[in-house]
């Protein structure tokens, strides 16, 4: 075929081969940031800990720090679907940590993390008066 | 290579890929997400209203109900929920202006229209037979508010700024929602809101697959109906002097 | 047989001030998207009881129009019509780009849409018509690219097999469109014959835009065009196509009106509101009668501005019908108490309205304009259109 049709066709291969590479793109990044996340890498940033009376954390520090999501995510299916649930919970989690302000934000901040939770569930901040995290619920 | 094996090795490639990226899919096939060994499984959670009961100017159930699961409410009939509401009917044929007060709700049908039509799944009915809207799932489509044939399921269309029961989530906007029995109470032993706060005692609530709980008993024995049997989507909720 | 197809020109004023005129409406739609999305939903015209609007409506107008463009494009592809080869290209582009514009208008009408790119597919629910839908509509995307590349590849067989999967394809997609509404228990929505006649009005709908995007192109960009080419998608066409729509219109709507139990809610539809003078006037008189005998006469049906204003009204009809799919059976309510009316509530029960708000105007119009920059940008960068589209010698 004529040359002009044939870059014609080369320019549209790479069009659509560019699309289809920006699509994908994002998936195997972030798998690739997952499967290389090592403590080096976290930000810089001073997370509040709990303080020592309490029992270790539901996970290993490492664990927590890397998947704690995924443990969340694990938590909220099993409760959610199959009304199964255990000792864990988030209003557990705000037991120990107790300032939102200076333990998740800390990290997702510098971590540029966008978090969907707290626009629906209750994490005050210990000292607000609008609430404190230890109210009064009944767990029977 | 040249381009022609060049395009068909990143076919074949791209075809390998979506393929694995597809089998997802293969699970997600079955839209019956209750767990059999799940705590939930073997109740089947109904009520039974009874209108005779009912004061018709009381909203002892529909407040209790809003401030538990932190309903909106922005004072404008285009948004605001309500999971539970009241209306007054008059009947067309008799000549008396016999006008009742009938309390509408989610029916949490065995053949839920809503959890059929869910895209993601985040409509579904529990094992213990109460239709649920995981809200972490929730895309928003409001596909499930135009099929309930009950019209009996809401969208948060505008973010709700009050949070009266912070022990409970309240709902960001962008999702959709529904009674649900008030799931969280039932966990801890307790009964949903409504039937709690109800004075008149015209809210009866239990397990159906329990023969001797109060709504077994009054669905095998008194005169109850349901809304609209004729759909099929057997509605759990039944009612006394409709 | 051979048939030239080179990129237009596109360097002149009115060229560019389209363009630019349809990326700013582009802009102006991802703008109002944005704001939804950061504060809500309410600031469409929608409500608790018509949860669909005009977003919604827009994107089944726009799957419809792709199925017309691929029919055409398959009179070529799998038929072997050679005298419609011209159109081809053009026809098999704009499908891909209107099943776009209906995957972007749903895209935008989300409540989460950042929830919206991987969960409707890894969560699939085989049994919702909303799930299946999407994975539809990006597969005829997919086929509609690869049938583009053959096409302009020349590849013969690799045309014909791409064309003929395209087009049934193609029907599953607007069976399925139309069975979003046809398979939920709402009086309106509920009728076995909604699908087909979704069909029927996506191929009138088709083959009329296509008419209108060829003299469109051909006037603008000078070159040639023979008028028999254009005649003869509107008669026999788009002139069969508006007698199976206005057929399966008639039927659904005779049956509703007939059996009891559904006489009220027909009567509602066809008598009860502004949305009736949409469907006897936009729709049946303007959008398909008229068309029809405008097309089957011969004196009017072999003559160019006849045939293109036949083939606007046929546009617009079809759009009011799409509106009549969504909307009446949202505001019309359930009956709840059969015998008994509702005196007082908080709700709305009852028959509600409807009315659009400025920002869904500027969600549409956004889709328009993105979708518009993209033909225009086709047409300029890829030999989309035939460099003159003459009746070719039948073999």
């Amino acid at each position: 075929m004529k040359l002009s049709t044939a870059l014609q066709n080369k320019r549209l291969g790479a069009i659509v081969a560019i699309l289809i590479v920006v699509m994908l793109l994002p998936l195997g990044l972030s798998g690739v940031r997952f499967a290389f996340a090592r403590r080096e890498h976290m930000p810089d940033v001073f997370l509040e800990m709990p303080a020592p009376q309490f029992a270790d954390c539901v996970r290993e520090t490492d664990y927590m720090r890397f998947r704690h999501m995924d443990l969340l995510k694990q938590l909220r299916e099993e409760f959610i679907r199959d009304g199964i649930r255990g000792n864990e919970s988030l209003t557990k989690c705000r037991d120990c940590h107790t300032s939102r302000e200076r333990f998740c934000n800390r990290c997702h901040e510098a971590a540029s993390v966008v978090l969907d939770c707290f626009g629906c569930h209750y994490y005050p901040e210990p000292d607000s008066g609008a609430g404190s995290s230890d109210r009064e619920v009944d767990h029977g | 290579m040249d381009r022609r094996e060049f395009l068909k090795k990143s076919g074949a490639a791209i075809a390998g890929t979506s393929g694995a990226l597809g089998l997802p899919l293969l699970s997600a096939c079955d839209p019956n997400t209750a767990r059999s060994d799940s705590p939930l499984a073997g109740r089947k959670w109904g009520m039974v209203i009874d209108l005779n009961s009912c004061q018709s100017d009381c909203t002892a159930c529909l407040d209790a109900c809003r401030e538990e699961n932190n309903v909106a409410f922005h004072d404008d009939k285009r948004w605001d929920i309500h999971w539970i509401r009241k209306v007054n009917i008059r009947n067309k044929e008799s000549e008396d202006d016999v006008e009742k007060s009938v309390i509408l709700l989610c029916n949490h049908c065995e053949n839920p229209p809503c959890a059929q039509v869910c895209p993601v799944q985040a409509t579904y009915k529990r094992a213990d037979g109460i239709v649920v809207v995981d809200q972490h799932r929730c895309i928003g489509c409001r596909y499930c508010m135009v099929a309930c044939p009950y019209n009996a399921r809401f969208f948060n269309y505008k973010e709700n700024e009050e949070w009266p029961n912070t022990a409970y989530p309240k709902r960001s906007h962008g999702v959709a929602e529904s009674c649900h029995f008030c799931a969280h109470l039932l966990d801890e032993g307790k009964g949903p809101a409504c039937v709690e706060a109800c004075e008149a005692g015209a809210l009866y609530f239990g397990d159906l697959n329990d023969p001797e709980s109060e709504v077994s008993e009054l669905v095998a024995n008194a005169p109850v109906r349901r809304i609209r049997d004729d759909w099929g989507t057997e509605p759990k909720v039944y009612y006394l002097g409709l | 047989m051979q048939v030239e197809f080179s990129k237009i020109e596109g360097r002149s004023t009115p060229f560019w001030l389209a363009a630019a005129a349809l990326a700013a409406l582009g802009i102006a739609g991802i703008y109002a998207t944005y704001l939804m999305s950061v504060h809500g939903l309410y600031l469409t015209g929608m409500t608790n009881r018509v949860p669909w609007g005009l977003q919604i409506s827009m994107a089944i107008f726009y799957i419809g129009l792709s199925a017309g463009s691929l029919v055409v494009s398959g009179l070529y592809g799998i038929f072997g019509q050679v005298q419609y080869k011209p159109f081809a290209r053009i026809a098999a582009y704009l499908a891909m780009l209107f099943l776009i514009a209906g995957l972007l208008s749903i895209l935008t009408d989300q409540g989460r849409i950042d929830r919206v790119f991987v969960k409707p597919f890894t969560y699939l629910n085989i049994t919702s018509m909303f799930s299946i839908n999407p994975s539809l509509y990006s597969g005829h995307v997919l086929i509609c690219i690869i049938y583009l590349w053959a096409l302009f590849r020349e590849k013969g067989t690799l045309t014909k097999i791409a064309s003929f999967t395209v087009c049934l394809w193609a029907i599953g997609t607007h069976t399925g469109t139309g069975a979003i509404f046809a398979f939920v228990p709402r009086e309106l929505y509920n009728s076995s014959l909604l699908p087909p006649s979704f069909v029927a009005a996506a191929l009138s709908s088709g083959a009329a835009l296509m008419i209108l995007v060829k003299v469109a192109v051909f006037r603008g960009t000078g070159r040639p065009l023979d008028e028999k080419l254009v005649i003869w998608l509107g008669r026999p066409l788009l002139a069969v196509f508006l007698v199976c729509t206005l057929y399966l219109l008639l039927i659904e709507n005779a049956h509703r009106f007939y059996l009891a139990e559904s006489r009220e809610a027909g009567m509602f539809f066809l008598f009860g509101g502004l949305h009736s003078l949409m469907f006897w006037f936009g729709l049946i008189i303007f959008g398909c009668v008229i068309p029809a005998i405008l097309l089957f006469v011969r004196r009017t049906g072999t003559s160019v501005p006849w045939v293109v204003f036949s083939s606007a009204l046929v546009v617009v009809g079809v759009l009011f019908e799409r509106f009549l799919i969504v909307i009446p059976g949202l505001i019309h309510p359930p009956e709840l108490f059969p015998g008994w009316e509702v005196s007082g509530t908080v709700l709305w029960e009852g028959v509600v309205d409807y009315s659009i708000s400025f920002y869904e105007v500027l969600q549409a119009l956004g889709v328009v304009g993105i979708i518009g920059f993209a033909f225009l940008m086709g047409l300029k960068f890829l030999p989309l259109a035939p460099t003159e589209a003459k009746v070719l010698a039948a073999r």
